[in-house]
């Protein structure tokens, strides 16, 4: 019976040799199926952002029911880091032979810790949810097979203070953010703009909190003080919401704009009522689940595939903006595919819009930042709804 | 598993041709891997060899000197940041570590000091304290971690022709070796057996002449430095750190390690570090059951091996030695 099982066993290997020595000539590719691979966290702190694999998950099983891309089905594995960068890393070495691209990488930690792996790998890499400046000192022929359109947050908080100022008459402005380069790159970003604005709007100051703090009734106090018209939130949820009820409790109510990342209608869950009237922005490659036709048309998509999406739309929308995106590059690759003629077909993208969903995205031999766009909304009824166009900056790189 | 007939017979490291056999085998595989094995092979196991640093570290003063400690993701910080900001400052990579050992070790013999007084549960809540503490100073001062957006951190450099990966690998792989070999030397020596006596029976221990304070100070510093230099390897490795990468859960992780692998065990020590980093990335696809599938397989570690890993090793040995006459 051993000996069975042992013959047996050499059998299975021998036979799966030439199969792994013909997926190593062109990784993740076979005559049926092409491999996206994604790492992203599912449990831990930042499991809410599994929705967006989903929304990759969901999005890829549409298009095989449509009967896939060149003849070949899109297969999707998506791996749990648990937001632990040492995680991410793991899952990316070890797809890092069976896909023909990563999906999407989510966070500043993971895309930080994974940068050189990525740089290095030559992996094609759609979408890295994080600051995008992170790919700034990188010689361009090095991230040649990186492409993002994530937004800029200098850029992001320049554009929402001329907002302010400009449509919705705000003289004095505030700005509540983390202690750190994102805060301090909002800080950057409105003081360009008050400096471009003349003498039409006034920079109060900049209140700074830390990542851990939770008790934010000082900062509250200190806000009021400056007594600005409006106060511009950069920061996670949590603090957000805890900095908007505690102004609300010492009577301090100004107009409150937020960063992308508080762009999801998730947001009412968060901090309530009081959220209503808030105007964040939201990243320029989406559109607003239950306010624009183009997003509930893939909301329905999604939730047909992934129910346990409901809830989530927002993230679940932009998770499968990736997978169009790669869709779309799939497509251009034509039947020859392999991650060259894959990173040329993306370089050839021009003003495309995942389903007539958010701003035109554009990559070129020489762009790869192709979207760098935000617009502002405003929260009302439950919902985020656009009040400006598309603000689109010139891309990093 | 054998008859001691003399204190140098104790101190054999290696007992039966067989073990030298399979310890050289081991070994040999371990230094083709990279020849043969894939990129994640060779990532995988450059993260077990620098965790299973640490675990061996903690399982100095959790194991055999009986002092339960959850802080060790503070000193993990501690020599990652110290690493850090010294290598940022251009110091030499072998000083660099030294120095964030030496650092862990100092507020190791700094959190120490409340072990003379407290036992069990307290010195565990004095331990979870100082982890926090760490993590909310690091997370709080950006001067010392760089704040939200971390540390960059020049990595380990292409040595001899080799990959830069693969020449980590064999650092990693090197300094694995030579913390297995100390912690042996370490635990066979006097210090060795006074950490167990304390862990015993520390009034008779004290009767028996082992200065409490100096040994359970010693064994805090000791442990600390292992962590300190697991944390610097980690920084090096990683090229990135912030402070996220150092909160409560990775105390705990530590410390499932050191009881899976085996309390007091050398070998359980390397099997503990090996299961905290492969069992996550086994189970990856499983998504978001990927923590229960960690905490069912502890479950079940613990209810049919309440020894650890090693406990399961020891047995097997002993099955084999035997065979085929059981």
């Amino acid at each position: 019976m051993r000996k069975g099982l042992f013959w047996m066993l050499l059998l299975i290997m021998g036979l799966s040799l030439p199969a792994a020595a013909a997926a190593a000539d062109n990784p993740g590719v076979t005559k049926d199926e092409v491999v996206i691979g994604m790492t992203c966290p599912m449990s831990g702190p930042a499991a809410l952002w599994s929705a967006m694999a989903l929304g990759n998950s969901a999005w890829a099983k549409h298009i095989n029911d449509q009967g896939g891309i060149h003849g070949r089905k899109i297969k999707f594995v998506a791996k749990d880091d648990g937001y632990n960068p040492s995680r991410a890393l793991a899952n990316l070495t070890e797809m890092k032979n069976d896909v023909l691209a990563f999906g999407c990488v989510i966070g500043s930690a993971t895309a930080n810790a994974s940068k050189d792996f990525l740089l290095t790998s030559k992996v094609p890499v759609v979408h890295v949810h994080a600051n995008p400046r992170i790919w700034l000192t990188t010689p361009a022929a090095q991230r040649r097979h990186i492409f993002i359109a994530y937004p800029d947050y200098i850029d992001e908080s320049e554009a929402i203070t001329n907002f302010a100022v400009t449509k919705l008459s705000v003289k004095t402005i505030a700005l509540f953010g983390q202690n750190d380069d994102w805060g301090k790159g909002a800080e950057e970003g409105i003081q360009k703009a008050i400096k471009k604005l003349g003498n039409k709007g006034k920079f109060a100051g900049f209140i700074t909190f830390e990542p851990t703090d939770r008790a934010v009734g000082g900062h509250a106090l200190k806000l009021k003080e400056l007594n600005a018209d409006a106060v511009v939130i950069y920061g996670p949820p949590t603090q957000a919401a805890l900095i908007i009820k505690e102004m609300s409790k010492i009577g301090y109510k100004p107009k409150i704009f937020t960063a992308n990342p508080l762009g999801d209608p998730l947001m009412y869950k968060i901090a309530g009522p009081l959220w209503e009237g808030a105007y964040p922005a939201a990243s320029g490659n989406v559109s607003m689940p239950g306010v624009e036709p183009q997003a509930d048309k893939v909301v329905d998509i999604l939730l047909k595939y992934e129910p346990t999406l409901k809830g989530r739309e927002f993230l679940g929308v932009t998770g499968a903006t990736t997978m169009m995106l790669i869709a779309e590059g799939l497509k251009k690759a034509g039947p020859n595919l392999t991650r060259e003629s894959f990173v040329k077909a993306m370089e050839s993208i021009k003003d495309f819009k995942c389903e007539g969903m958010g701003a035109p995205i554009t990559f070129s031999a020489s762009q790869h930042h192709g979207l760098n766009a935000i617009r502002m909304c405003e929260a009302k009824d439950g919902k985020h709804v656009p009040i400006s166009g598309y603000m689109i900056f010139k891309p990093l790189f | 598993m054998n008859l001691v007939e003399s204190y140098k017979d104790d101190l054999k490291l290696i007992e039966k041709p067989w073990t030298g056999c399979w310890i050289t085998m081991t070994v040999i595989a371990l230094l083709l891997l990279p020849w043969f094995g894939s990129e994640h092979l060779i990532y995988m196991g450059t993260l077990i060899f620098i965790v299973s640093v640490g675990i061996m570290g903690q399982n100095i003063l959790i194991g055999y000197t009986g002092q339960i400690s959850l802080g060790q993701a503070g000193f993990l910080a501690i020599g990652a940041f110290s690493f850090g900001h010294m290598a940022q400052m251009g110091v030499p990579i072998g000083l660099a570590l030294l120095g964030a050992g030496c650092m862990a070790a100092f507020f190791g013999v700094l959190v120490g000091f409340p072990s003379l007084r407290l036992k069990g549960p307290y010195l565990a809540i004095v331990t979870l304290g100082f982890g926090i503490a760490v993590y909310q100073t690091f997370a709080s001062f950006e001067v010392l971690s760089g704040g939200r957006m971390g540390l960059v951190i020049p990595k380990f450099p292409a040595l001899f022709g080799l990959s830069r990966e693969a020449s980590m690998y064999y650092f990693s792989l090197f300094l694995g070796i030579a913390f297995t070999l100390a912690t042996y030397n370490l635990i066979s020596s006097y210090m060795g057996r006074a950490f167990v006596a304390i862990r015993d029976n520390d009034i008779a221990a004290e009767v028996l002449g082992v200065n409490l304070t100096r040994y359970k100070l010693l064994s805090f510093a000791i442990s600390s430095f292992y962590t300190g230099i697991h944390g610097a390897m980690f920084a090096m490795f990683m090229g990135f750190i912030d402070p996220q990468m150092f909160n409560f859960s990775e105390s705990l992780i530590i410390f499932v390690a050191v009881v899976i692998g085996g309390l007091a065990s050398v070998e359980g020590a390397i099997f503990g570090a090996a299961f905290v980093i492969l069992v996550p990335q086994v189970f990856s696809g499983y998504k978001e059951f990927v923590p229960v599938i960690f905490g069912v397989t502890v479950i079940f570690i613990m209810i049919f091996e309440p020894l650890g890993l090693a406990g399961r090793w020891f047995k097997m040995r002993l099955y084999y030695r035997n065979w085929p006459f059981r």
